[in-house]
């Protein structure tokens, strides 16, 4: 499964504990959120291209 | 039908986690199955809308976990990280609410 | 055909984001549907909301939309239509019948 974790801030502890858990034997990729100017087309090529998206806090 | 699971983070406004309680048993009440987790916020005791919502997520076989022990007073479902984590793998969607 | 592409914002501070990913998704050539609820219903009031409303198929929570403060049947925001005023059956729809799914 590719799964694609999407950040709209900085993970604390307890999100970055999940997704170490979620992800484990997975195909995994990121997308940072929390950033002045986000890539949004590259984003979508992402979110497209994964099986599951999930986007934290 | 697909496997939900709401998460709450600490937030500034309580209402944000009893709305996403709201929004899990509307799923719930729309033939999916939909689970709910508060991660970090200790709640204030439910009144009867939300003592009720809670009953109705469960009887509709879903269910609202908590990683703080306190939550249990109100009824929550006390879950480790791991096992909170586990439950995670096995879901369609996981959907952190608000903040 | 861009798969297509389910988004369930419940967050006020994202219309930037929720404007960013659509404009790009149907570029792409995938249909998008945004549903709103809770405090997210607040961003109907944005000025860019009318706008996405012609580029994505747009519903928002109803109930939330009151608890907001704004009359549900008398105040439809611009870019929506009465049916468009919906419950939470259409983030059902969104999990049930769209292939990608976000929360902004």
């Amino acid at each position: 499964m590719k799964m694609l974790h999407v950040y709209r801030s900085e993970p604390n502890d307890i999100i970055k504990k999940l997704v170490e858990i979620v992800s484990e034997d997975r195909e995994c990729t990121s997308f940072n959120l929390n950033v002045e100017n986000p890539d949004y087309d590259k984003l979508v090529d992402m979110v497209l291209a994964a099986d599951k998206t999930v986007c934290w806090f | 039908m697909a496997k939900v699971f709401f998460l709450f983070d600490t937030c500034t406004d309580e209402k944000d986690i009893l709305d996403g309680m709201r929004s899990t048993l509307g799923l719930s009440v729309a033939n999916h199955y939909a689970f709910c987790a508060v991660l970090s916020h200790t709640l204030a005791p439910f009144d009867d809308y939300n003592k009720e919502n809670l009953e109705w997520i469960r009887d509709m076989e879903g269910d609202a976990f908590t990683l703080v022990p306190a939550n249990q007073d109100n009824g929550l479902t006390l879950i480790s990280i791991e096992e909170l984590g586990q439950k995670l793998r096995d879901v369609d969607f996981i959907v952190p609410y608000g903040n | 055909m861009a798969k297509s592409l389910g988004i369930f914002v419940t967050n006020p501070n994202n219309m930037k984001h929720v404007m960013g990913v659509a404009k790009a998704a149907t570029a792409k050539g995938s249909k998008v549907k945004i549903f709103f609820t809770w405090k997210g219903t607040l961003l109907c009031k944005d000025p860019s909301f009318p706008a996405l409303c012609k580029i994505a198929d747009v519903y928002i929570c109803a109930d939330s939309y009151k608890k907001m403060g704004y009359d549900p049947i008398n105040d439809i925001p611009e870019g929506l239509t009465e049916k468009k005023m919906s419950t939470q059956s259409s983030h059902g729809d969104i999990l049930t019948n769209y292939e990608c799914y976000m929360t902004l």
